[in-house]
């Protein structure tokens, strides 16, 4: 009986060393080092640094990721090159990899402007909550990159378990613990969903790399499908959770609301977005062949998550909350683009989590500075008479909301555009009038807010009369916000520089390299 | 489908098993219920007063560190049975993992996880916690039925007590059993 050495030194020459591409994971690299590099700094400095260091570093990181990541765009976009997969095919480098990349270091560095004054007013300064969105958001391209369940379920923990502890990041508020509490048992769940889906779809067609399903699939016919669609089932349960797509969307409204507001603004940006990447890649990309076994299931799922986002939003009273059930509202909308299972559906969604990430960003940044010291201010209520108080702080809002609602000349109203387009184009109306029903529905609850902002609230009732202190509107967040407002305004006047960008970025299928 | 029918007969069995153990300890069983018998937790010698000692929470933290490094290794263990095979590739590897272990045990000991002294007035401590806090100012502990009597004290002379063992708190490191013991000592 040979011993265990020996017998893996009989296997050693079978060894297969994966050829790491460093080239092919830059925008990752840049991300976790940076996040890495921020802890030891701050571990390693006895002096409290200079206010705004922490955040300023994470822009500069988030920078030099948006660099890697053009970088990566002009190899795979010239068409001599192309696109190609790394790390023995577990990794697809195409278009739609560089823009989840680019999408996700701009929702870090707009929310970590947002969170520097933030942690400063709520006494948690640290980089503590830099170092886990950097890290969270490499999580999020893992997803949007993956050739693999296996790295699909990777990337997934990676963005989530960083979110768990930065949705109870804020320590002295009761409901920032239970939504951490909430988000990490039913986060948990869904995780183990997804992985029963893979294992199923694994035990069907015997790989878990996405081309090698994709291949099998084309290449053969299974006899008894249920393994199969069991397996695509549990997956749009595991990543409907991540989306927040009705009927797995209870934990948003709880979770949005308790955590902190600059950390709800990243979960409903970039998680959101790298969610639906994943979506995109096993579904549009590995399974289109079985298209009209999963088509029917989002067809309900967009319908059900658009319908109970915007009728229960228009019944809230808390803010964030009510933007909490929109966000819903708009996965749906995304739902609708991937129901489409068209070149054009897809650049729809791209183009919509991008215009999306931008508005709810924005909302969310103006959300934190009104919620004042303690994050509690959120009640309709408390924005009575923005319009008046700070006047361009009411105009950005007004900017992202109208935008959310989707009227035109903002990115919001092109967002919805191309996605209908893509519904109508694969020839689902019925889909298509539910949309544009639910976008009017939802329009009555943005108009609410603008209304209070503006018309509610005379004179007299004052900022002494309430007792509140005047909103501060502090550089960090006032530059997230101009950004936001500059891209919402700027897309929506010009949407051909992202339609375009999202036409090129649809994900493709390629083999492992030989 | 032939394959599953063990399966399906293993499964069979296993519930077949507890129901019958069940259903004949509730038949063949004598039942004589008491109040110990029937606590939550029925195990080991039955409780009669309150855990004399506190813990520091510092045993945890010392445990939590523990597991990190303990998973790491548990990964570095493969490896070092290969490592001849994995070749450069293997090290880089290891190296990339390890330093990214490194940095987090760099941050735990900057934040103080490591140590046992008294409360250092520190970064980290800014604004939330100050060293005139120790556990018997911030910690009002509910009498046990036993207790009640003795605790009768006036808030006044109970306040004199607290700013007492503070000082004593703060002389004798580890901080915790002196201060608790002083405050608990059952009349």
């Amino acid at each position: 009986m040979t011993s265990t050495a020996a017998v893996l030194a009989q296997q050693g020459d079978l060894l297969v060393k994966p050829e790491v591409e460093w080239v092919a994971i830059t925008p990752l690299l840049v991300l976790v080092g940076g996040s890495l590099l921020l802890l030891t700094l701050s571990a390693l400095t006895t002096r409290r640094p200079r206010r705004g260091t922490y955040a300023l570093f994470t822009v500069l990181t988030c920078a030099g990721a948006i660099i890697a990541s053009v970088a990566l765009w002009d190899r795979v976009q010239d068409p001599a090159r192309g696109e190609f997969t790394a790390l023995v095919g577990a990794l697809t480098i195409d278009g739609f990899t560089v823009f989840f990349s680019v999408l996700i270091a701009l929702s870090i560095a707009l929310a970590a402007l947002v969170a520097d004054d933030y942690l400063r007013r709520e006494d948690l300064e640290g980089p503590e909550l830099y170092a886990l969105m950097l890290l969270s958001g490499a999580g999020g391209i893992v997803m949007a990159m993956a050739n693999d369940l296996i790295v699909v379920f990777l990337g997934l923990e990676i963005l989530s378990i960083a979110l768990y502890v930065m949705a109870g990041m804020h320590l002295r508020r009761v409901e920032s613990q239970e939504s951490a509490i909430k988000y990490f048992v039913l986060g948990a769940f869904s995780s183990a969903f997804l992985l029963y889906g893979i294992a199923l779809v694994y035990g069907a067609t015997g790989s878990t790399n996405l081309s090698e399903i994709a291949a099998f699939l084309s290449q053969n016919v299974l006899e008894s499908e249920g393994l199969l669609l069991a397996g695509f089932a549990l997956l749009l349960v595991g990543l409907g959770f991540k989306v927040a797509a009705v009927p797995f969307h209870v934990w948003t409204p709880d979770v949005y609301q308790g955590a902190p507001s600059p950390v709800t603004a990243f979960m409903a940006s970039a998680s959101k977005a790298a969610a639906f990447a994943a979506l995109l890649r096993v579904f549009f990309s590995a399974f289109s062949n079985h298209a009209s076994d999963w088509r029917p299931i989002i067809w309900v799922l967009a319908v059900l998550t658009m319908v109970v986002g915007a009728v229960l939003a228009v019944v809230q009273r808390d803010v964030k909350r009510m933007l909490a059930y929109s966000s819903i509202n708009h996965a749906g909308f995304s739902l609708v683009a991937v129901h489409a299972n068209t070149e054009r559906g897809v650049a729809g969604a791209l183009f919509y989590l991008l215009a999306y990430a931008f508005m709810v960003l924005g909302s969310f940044a103006v959300v934190t500075l009104v919620g004042r010291r303690g994050d509690a201010a959120h009640d309709v209520d408390d924005y009575r008479g923005l319009a008046r108080e700070r006047p361009v702080l009411a105009l950005a809002f007004t900017v992202f909301l109208l935008s959310q609602a989707g009227v035109p000349l903002t990115a919001g109203f092109f967002a919805k555009f191309y996605v209908i387009g893509a519904a109508a184009e694969a020839e689902s109306y019925a889909l298509a009038v539910i949309a544009m029903v639910t976008a009017v529905i939802s329009a009555f609850l943005y108009l609410r807010i603008i209304v209070t902002m503006y018309f509610a609230g005379d004179e007299a009732e004052g900022d002494a009369a309430t007792g509140r202190h005047r909103v501060a509107i502090p550089f960090g967040a006032g530059v997230s916000l101009a950004a936001a407002v500059a891209f919402t305004l700027l897309i929506g006047i010009l949407p051909g520089l992202v339609a375009d960008f999202a036409r090129d970025a649809v994900p493709v299928l390629l083999s492992a390299a030989p | 489908m032939d394959d599953y029918l063990p399966l399906v007969v293993m499964f069979v069995l296993a519930v077949g098993f507890v129901l019958l153990s069940i259903a004949s300890s509730k038949l063949l069983a004598p039942s004589r219920p008491t109040s110990a018998k029937d606590a939550p937790y029925e195990s080991g010698i039955v409780p009669t007063r309150d855990n004399p000692e506190r813990f520091p929470v510092t045993f945890y933290l010392v445990a939590m560190i523990f597991i990190v490094f303990d998973i790491e290794i548990i990964f570095l263990y493969p490896w070092a049975v290969i490592y001849r095979e994995l070749g450069a590739f293997g090290l880089v590897e290891m190296l990339v993992f390890s330093v990214a272990v490194f940095v987090a045990f760099v941050y735990l000991i900057s934040n103080g996880a490591l140590d046992w002294g008294p409360l250092r007035r520190s970064r980290r401590l800014d604004g939330t916690l100050d060293g005139n806090r120790t556990s018997s100012s911030t910690i009002r502990r509910i009498p046990s039925r036993t207790q009640v009597e003795g605790e009768a004290a006036p808030p006044a002379a109970r306040e004199e007590g607290a700013s007492r063992e503070a000082v004593a708190a703060g002389a004798a490191v580890g901080s915790t059993s002196e201060a608790s013991t002083s405050t608990e000592v059952p009349v």
